[in-house]
């Protein structure tokens, strides 16, 4: 036993001497403030580093791949903790010269600084006019930087069982109190049966349905954030799901693509699903068996507010410390605005284009035949015009969301409400950004 | 009887002390090569992440101006860890894997210890096969183990769900109060083998003259096992409990894996768990100061244990 002891002294010593030395020859972690870069192509060939959490990229980088020669792709799948990984890489200087970020988290990524400015180039500032506004205008932060181009949107609709709404003989819900009513009349005609599953562990799908509402979490003014996340608009979606949830009208113990949410959708438990476009390609592939049984419809509006919501959706952003921005920008602006590049993303990756002409797309006007060949992409191109284009991220979303979460899941528990949902996360965000030094204030 | 086992403990001591005394010192040269290897990447990979992580702990971010600034980190002190002490979900979880510990520690124990002894009886037959097959959770990797579990849990996909249900039960593997010993039950599943086989070594090594000794006194094999194996054994049973103190300090693989399928176990379920949210949250100073106050709890509480039990016993 003492010879532990020593041990563990001796190795208290030798590391408060390596404090020392670590102390003595650190320097302020500081910034530069995101500047233009410059724009020079590179001489020879470039490998760029590439990012992403999209099934099937890999074969969308080989066509460009065989195409350019000179700048090679190699990409990278971070589907697996996409944010913590690319976090960090930044913290170690090491991330890549571009890399997949959804909307909601590029707030969060700016305030580390983890985005160079590529204005520079002429390539990127001219791609403006080739995106739908709203994605363009979150890429930028309505700046005139150009810090990421956008890939695809995630605009929500509702996907339905067909047979098993006709077999029940109820109507499709046009508005969320219709779905409230169509929730109790499936679950009344089989008690195994639910409308849906609300996932506590899902902020993300969460934010969406607020979103939906015009539920603004954020707003810059007065040189500080202003944080609305508790506000009349959120507390309407949360009392909402709140009522289903205690009337045991949805299911709460199934996670958003888990084994366990397919099974229970294989055995004819769930007869519907309030997603997003990309969802399209995620129901295809895990229940092929359901194929001809999904019809996809507009998503049930609040009365006469006709908006619709959006889920996710990503950019693909201009890292820092990238040494080859001209042929970043090249390559970026291929993937996100050629018509092979998108038609092929969809396919494989169920992606949905951010780029307008994307909209256009022959594959994108065809039916669907997993879907009964219905022309699903109607459906979300409707809904798409209908998000609310103001909509802005919080600077420390991935807290916000993480602290809704643990809050839903209490409240899916029975301890608890959504409305308590909503105050921890309007509590964590005023917390984080304190923690960021960044300045907020409670209200409008 | 414990006469007979303190005179086993001077008996089983008693060679490794002469050889300590005998030994011949060898060279520095010698020890320097030998002590190398472990040293470099105890440095490298375990004292220079140490002082990081302090340094780090000390330190806060502050920003320049506008909507989204520029950042830079400045000494400030013990913010960070003022922050953590006033930090309800931190104590939360502290409390949560000091309930997970208080029970499943001792639980885990007492079956390695009867394991054990029941492998070390002479009755036993197949003993290699049953050594084996004890310590064989312990070569799976905690995350599988916890994938695996989960699928037994999870009233969709688990066997044992629909059994249990077939005789009328309705269990709740991931239910609120339920969680927390599921999650032990995986910990306890794959770290009994581990514990076991340090016990049965620590067994192997009492020369069998004192049982036979033991036998003409009259004792029994029950005698035997409780009055004189567990009391010689006993340091083997402090360092499996200081093992098992740190492991639950550290308890992270199970429950985050058993999240994913179960929304009772909050992204603070426990104190690593914490660390990695604020992390994820690039709050990397205070998953630092978190760190460092994980890491003094389990020096104290494991030195704190030593020295208790070390005084009670004299060892």
């Amino acid at each position: 036993m003492s010879s532990t002891v020593t041990r563990t002294r001796l190795g208290m010593a030798a590391a408060a001497v390596s404090i020392v030395v670590l102390a003595g020859c650190s320097s302020p972690e500081s910034s530069d403030k995101a500047s233009a870069a410059s724009c020079e192509p590179a001489k020879g060939k470039v490998t760029l580093q590439y990012w992403n959490a999209v099934p099937g990229m890999e074969k969308v980088v080989d066509l460009w791949n065989k195409k350019n020669p000179d700048i090679q792709v190699e990409t990278k799948n971070i589907s697996n903790d996409q944010y913590g990984t690319i976090g960090n890489a930044l913290k170690a200087g090491k991330a890549p010269d571009l890399a997949q970020v959804g909307y909601d988290q590029l707030p969060n990524l700016r305030t580390q600084d983890a985005f160079v400015d590529a204005s520079a180039c002429e390539e990127a500032a001219a791609a403006k006019s080739k995106f739908v506004p709203w994605t363009w205008s979150q890429a930028s932060f309505g700046d005139t930087g150009v810090f990421a181009l956008p890939q695809d949107t995630g605009p929500m609709a509702l996907y339905l069982r067909s047979d098993i709404f006709e077999k029940y003989d109820v109507a499709i819900p046009e508005t969320w109190d219709e779905y409230a009513a169509a929730a109790k009349k499936l679950h009344k005609a089989d008690p195994d049966l639910t409308i849906t599953y609300f996932d506590p562990n899902n902020a993300e799908w969460f934010n969406g349905l607020l979103w939906q509402n015009n539920a603004k979490m954020y707003g810059y003014a007065d040189d500080k954030w202003h944080v609305t996340v508790e506000s009349a608009q959120s507390e309407q979606v949360a009392q909402y799901w709140q009522q289903l949830i205690s009337d045991k009208l949805v299911r709460t113990d199934l996670a958003h693509g888990s084994t366990q949410m397919y099974a229970a959708y294989q055995k004819d438990q769930i007869a519907s699903y309030v997603g997003a476009s990309w969802g399209y390609s995620m129901f295809r592939d895990n229940l092929p068996k359901q194929a001809g049984k999904w019809t996809i419809v507009p998503m049930p509006t609040w009365g006469a507010n006709g908006a619709s919501g959006n889920w996710g959706g990503s950019t693909v952003a201009f890292m820092k410390g990238s040494k080859h921005l001209y042929e970043s920008v090249k390559f970026n602006t291929w993937l996100n605005t050629d018509p092979e590049a998108l038609a092929l993303e969809n396919e494989l990756g169920g992606l949905y284009p951010a780029a307008t002409d994307g909209l256009e797309l022959p594959s994108l006007a065809e039916g669907v035949p997993y879907y009964d060949n219905q022309k699903i992409f109607d459906v979300f191109a409707e809904s798409s015009k209908k998000v609310d284009t103001s909509f802005t991220w919080g600077p420390t979303q991935k807290t916000v969301n993480l602290a809704l979460q643990d809050a839903m899941a209490k409240a899916a528990a029975g301890d608890g409400t959504l409305s308590d949902a909503l105050t921890a996360a309007q509590d964590a965000a005023l917390k984080s950004m304190q923690d960021q030094a960044i300045p907020a204030a409670a209200g409008k | 009887m414990t006469d007979i086992a303190t005179r086993a403990t001077r008996v089983v001591e008693s060679p490794a002390g002469r050889r300590r005394i005998n030994g011949g010192g060898p060279r520095a040269g010698t020890v320097v090569a030998f002590l190398t290897p472990f040293f470099l990447p105890f440095v490298l990979f375990y004292l220079v992440p140490v002082g990081y992580a302090l340094w780090q702990s000390v330190r806060v971010v502050r920003r320049t101006g506008g909507q989204y600034g520029t950042s830079y980190t400045t000494f400030g002190g013990f913010e960070q860890y003022l922050e953590v002490f006033q930090n309800h979900e931190f104590w939360a979880s502290i409390g949560r894997i000091g309930l997970f510990g208080i029970v499943q520690v001792p639980v885990m124990l007492f079956i390695a210890l009867i394991m054990a002894l029941l492998l070390d009886t002479p009755l036993l037959r197949l003993k290699a096969f049953f050594r084996i097959t004890a310590f064989m959770p312990y070569a799976v990797p905690g995350v599988i183990a916890a994938i695996m579990w989960s699928y037994l849990y999870s009233p969709q996909l688990s066997p044992v769900v629909d059994l249990l249900k077939g005789v009328g039960l309705e269990p709740d593997f991931l239910g609120p109060g339920a969680v927390l010993w599921s999650a032990a039950n995986v910990s306890t599943w794959l770290w009994t083998g581990y514990n076991m086989l340090i016990m049965y070594s620590a067994l192997q090594s009492i020369p069998q003259e004192l049982y036979e000794a033991a036998k003409i006194d009259g004792a029994n094999n029950w005698t035997i096992a409780w009055r004189i194996k567990v009391p010689i054994i006993a340091p083997s049973l402090v360092l499996t409990t200081v093992f098992s103190i740190i492991g639950t300090l550290q308890l992270y693989a199970e429950p985050a894996v058993l999240r994913q399928i179960s929304s009772n176990i909050s992204s603070t379920f426990t104190p690593n768990m914490l660390a990695y949210a604020v992390a994820s949250g690039n709050n990397y100073q205070q998953a630092a100061a978190i760190s460092v106050v994980i890491a003094v709890i389990t020096f104290v509480l494991s030195f704190g244990f030593m020295r208790l039990t070390s005084k009670k016993a004299g060892l």
